[in-house]
């Protein structure tokens, strides 16, 4: 009982996190029809700034997302004005390709400038962890769980509460309607990339910490985040959550019960039988044109 | 007074407006007619900022207005209620009503007495305010997206088929809403198959074919012209 209690909660202190790194790619794709696949490799940049900061100055690399996130949010806004704004309304392959390049860059300059090789900040809470009866909860997982899911908080009142968040859903629901009434489209655009990169800004710190990172590591993040999005339905915050804790558990309770090794082949398992019974994903939709008429 | 001289405008494949001209009455209901492919709709979206025009000019009370984006031109008084569904579907009817307000957002006490005022005219909207868009009906939809096109209080209203779709009941009570925009002393642009209730709305017609304006004048004059039975023959005949 106790082992199972403390598989489920060390799978939702992970799913917290991951959903918080799902949550900028599927808001990013269901405004603006944009696979961001450089979100993986903008995780592995911050953490590898975190990293370096941390290494430099002792801050705690979990809060140095204080800086981090601002920092992706300034770089998505530029990353959308000078470049992604070319393939706008073009087909999500462009999107994927044009950002697989911003991947592959990065992961470039960071071989170059930080050589091939794992880190992973060690704070000196790294090795503690809370007692909770005979639970045992690791601290950074529970840092990390909280820095996500205040960001999410964060996300979830600008979205809901504010003009700018209104008007992100509009355009999200129907462009042309947010047309209408007044939204500049390539405004909201350019600052839901920004938000979307600047989640990345926050996970990559919590990265930096939980995971042992190297330049290349973006591809396994970036297949992770894609796996749950696909699994929560693309362009659904709900089904980034969703699917974000569903790949939480499936990877602590098949590393519990059977070996660490199956974690992702179960995760994407249950990917494909959703997908067989619901062919958008838990809660995707099946096309915004049904919707907005 | 809201005017279009020598208009060409299309999109891509050639100009559906092909050098037309209108002035519509300022306080007037303008009903514009006209068989499929005329160019009706096509007048509303250059009107709006959502199409530019590849030559001539749209001026407002003597300002030109063609070259402005769409939410400038919203900004300065003309609202669009499209064809097709222009509202948020997972919003609630309240939060769609307030996002026509989207503009002056910052004008909080502004926002709230425009919305009131919203919702005594459609009374839809001082029923179900917390119903999501998307489970309305078509009727009620359209009487959501054209309460929310009233929330900056526009000189000019842009409408394209109200009428689209809709049952009897709903019909008369997007009637009861153009005849109060009319009392109320607004412009109105009305772009509508069904002609006879479009001209009955109207004050005045206009009568399109090929892209430009075959005849002008009053809603009687338009009824009472010998040409109209043939045009509207015309726009009833299947691909005509």
């Amino acid at each position: 009982m106790t082992q199972a209690l403390q598989t489920i909660a060390l799978g939702l202190l992970i799913g917290g996190v991951y959903a918080l790194m799902a949550a900028g790619l599927t808001l990013v794709f269901g405004i603006m029809n944009i696979v961001n696949v450089a979100q993986g490799a903008f995780l592995v940049l911050i953490a590898m700034l975190t990293w370096k900061a941390w290494q430099l100055t002792g801050l705690d690399p979990i809060l140095l997302a204080l800086a981090t996130t601002p920092l992706m949010f300034g770089l998505g806004w530029l990353l959308y004005r000078l470049v992604v704004v070319r393939v706008r309304g073009t087909t999500p392959a462009m999107s994927m390709l044009l950002t697989f390049g911003i991947a592959l860059t990065i992961e470039g300059l960071l071989n170059l400038t930080a050589g091939n090789y794992f880190r992973s900040a060690t704070p000196s809470y790294f090795a503690q962890s809370f007692h909770i009866g005979s639970i045992v909860l690791p601290k950074a997982q529970v840092y990390g769980c909280l820095a996500a899911l205040l960001v999410l908080g964060l996300l979830y009142l600008v979205l809901n509460r504010t003009w700018t968040g209104r008007a992100i859903r509009a355009t999200a629901q129907n462009p042309s309607g947010a047309a209408l009434v007044g939204i500049s489209a390539s405004s909201v655009a350019a600052l839901s990339f920004a938000i979307g990169t600047a989640t990345a800004g926050t996970g990559g710190s919590i990265l930096s910490v939980l995971y042992p990172f190297f330049p290349a590591s973006h591809y396994e993040w970036i297949a992770r985040l894609l796996g749950i999005i696909v699994l929560g339905g693309m362009g659904s915050l709900r089904g980034a959550w969703v699917g974000a804790i569903i790949l939480g558990l499936a990877e602590t309770i098949t590393a519990t019960y059977g070996s660490p090794r199956w974690a992702t082949l179960v995760f994407y398992a249950v990917i494909l039988l959703v997908l067989l019974v619901r062919p958008h994903g838990l809660f995707g939709t099946r096309l915004r044109e049904d919707v907005a008429t | 007074m809201l005017t279009l001289k020598d208009v060409h405008a299309g999109y891509g494949g050639g100009d559906v407006l092909q050098g037309l001209d209108l002035s519509v009455v300022p306080e007037s209901v303008t009903c514009v007619l006209g068989p499929n492919g005329a160019g009706k709709s096509t007048v509303l979206r250059v009107v709006s900022g959502l199409l530019k025009p590849r030559q001539g000019t749209v001026s407002l009370a003597g300002e030109r207005i063609d070259r402005l984006t769409a939410p400038q031109v919203l900004s300065k008084g003309i609202a669009q209620v499209p064809q097709t569904g222009a509202l948020f579907p997972r919003m609630s009817v309240r939060e769609n009503v307030l996002m026509g307000g989207y503009l002056i957002r910052r004008q909080r006490k502004l926002l709230e007495e425009r919305y009131s005022a919203v919702a005594d005219l459609v009374p839809l909207i001082a029923e179900r305010p917390g119903a999501p868009a998307g489970n309305l009906s078509g009727g009620q939809r359209r009487m959501v997206e054209i309460g929310r096109s009233l929330m900056l209080d526009p000189s000019v209203i842009l409408l394209d088929e109200p009428s689209l779709g809709l049952d009897p009941r709903s019909i008369s009570a997007v009637a009861a809403l153009i005849n109060g925009m009319r009392e109320r002393g607004k412009t109105v642009l009305l772009v509508e198959q069904n002609v006879r209730l479009g001209l009955s709305l109207s004050t005045h017609g206009v009568v399109m074919e090929g892209g430009r304006v075959r005849l002008h004048g009053t809603a009687e004059e338009i009824t009472d012209h010998p040409e109209i039975a043939s045009l509207y023959l015309g726009a009833l005949e299947p691909n005509g």
